[in-house]
């Protein structure tokens, strides 16, 4: 099982909620979604979910599905109220220059490294 | 025709995060005292809360419109208005079953309250509000029409969950002649970001979710009558009808 810190290395990622350490973190699985019914009502706990939206609103879906790790992609960055409620619920926020499909791509060789 | 000091879109503790201060009495008696005498219930995804708000708006002297907040599979929020609340309730029960199939997490959201006029709990509402209909833009708006619903896309100039924020645009189709905008907007400026509005009324609404929000935003509204048919007049500016927000 990876740690978010390998996947953060793969990706150029920044990590936008310092409090929180991505080497002790887990990640079982990977989903990407710009919407955030469908990422309630798909993604699963302990995936890292990789999106282009910021607002407040991915915290609380986040925190709902128990998404340990929000990867934002093309070098998205929320607001500070938004990193603040992130620390607080313990959900780390990535920050990559890389497209949600590359980011993809990338987590999906890691988790499946024999396809 | 006659004045009306209009909010048209106010949550009740049906709403995920509302506050359970949004009772019926509490709700009713902010919004004499903000000096709004036309009001309407717009809920996420639900009609359930209009019998009881709109029973104690009668009581008490307020005019009151049954609508709804519909989200749709784009993640747009759309306010529908209705003048005949059995086409309402039709049209919610269609609404309903078409909504994801997702439980209320109450703990993230809030209990999702259905009331009555004397504020007894009928039913703890199960499903998800906070959630997408399956219906998308058109098919919402196609549906609401059958059943004599107006449409209005909610709060246009937000961040989310606004016809520009899901699509990127303001689409020809379908149409709308009236456009809800938030407290804070700026018509002008939204005018020049998106030229297609230019001619095209707006409705300033509060969106209240708490007691303290509730007339935050307002519209003056010169109609015949508070109602659902003369709202979509006043939209298209009928026989000296108008908006001002």
């Amino acid at each position: 099982m990876p740690r978010l810190s390998e996947i953060q290395d793969l990706i150029s990622g920044t990590n936008l909620t310092p409090e929180l350490d991505p080497t002790q973190i887990n990640i079982t699985g990977g989903y990407a979604g710009d919407m955030l019914s469908d990422v309630m009502s798909s993604a699963k706990s302990g995936q890292a979910w990789i999106t282009i939206m910021k607002h407040l609103n991915i915290v609380a879906v986040a925190s709902l599905v128990e998404i340990p790790a929000i990867i934002l992609a093309k070098s998205n960055i929320p607001e500070a109220a938004v990193l603040q409620k992130a620390n607080a619920e313990k959900i780390c926020i990535l920050s990559s220059p890389r497209d949600t499909f590359t980011i993809s791509g990338i987590l999906y060789k890691l988790l499946n490294p024999d396809y | 025709m006659q004045w009306f000091t209009a909010d048209l879109h106010i949550h009740s503790v049906l709403s995920p995060c509302g506050g359970l201060e949004m009772s019926p009495q509490n709700l009713i008696t902010q919004v004499k005292k903000k000096g709004i005498d036309w009001m309407a219930l717009t809920d996420h995804n639900s009609l359930a809360n209009c019998p009881a708000y709109a029973t104690v708006a009668e009581r008490e002297g307020v005019y009151f419109t049954w609508g709804v907040e519909v989200q749709t599979s784009e993640e747009i929020h759309l306010l529908i208005y209705f003048d005949s609340s059995e086409k309402g309730k039709k049209f919610g029960e269609l609404l309903y079953n078409s909504l994801l199939p997702i439980d209320n997490n109450p703990d993230f959201f809030g209990d999702q309250v259905i009331i009555d006029e004397n504020e007894n709990i009928l039913q703890m509402e199960p499903k998800a509000l906070i959630n997408s209909s399956i219906w998308n833009l058109n098919t919402t708006v196609e549906t609401a029409m059958k059943y004599g619903g107006f449409c209005v896309p909610a709060h246009i100039d937000a961040e989310v969950n606004s016809i520009i924020s899901q699509l990127g645009f303001i689409p020809d189709n379908p149409e709308f002649n009236l456009f809800s905008i938030t407290a804070r907007a700026n018509t002008e400026l939204l005018i020049s970001r998106y030229p297609s509005l230019k001619g095209k009324s707006f409705l300033r609404a509060s969106d209240a979710h708490y007691l303290s929000d509730v007339g935050s935003g307002t519209s003056k509204i010169l109609v015949k009558e508070p109602s659902a048919y003369e709202l979509a007049q006043a939209a298209l500016k009928a026989e000296g009808r108008k908006i001002v927000v």
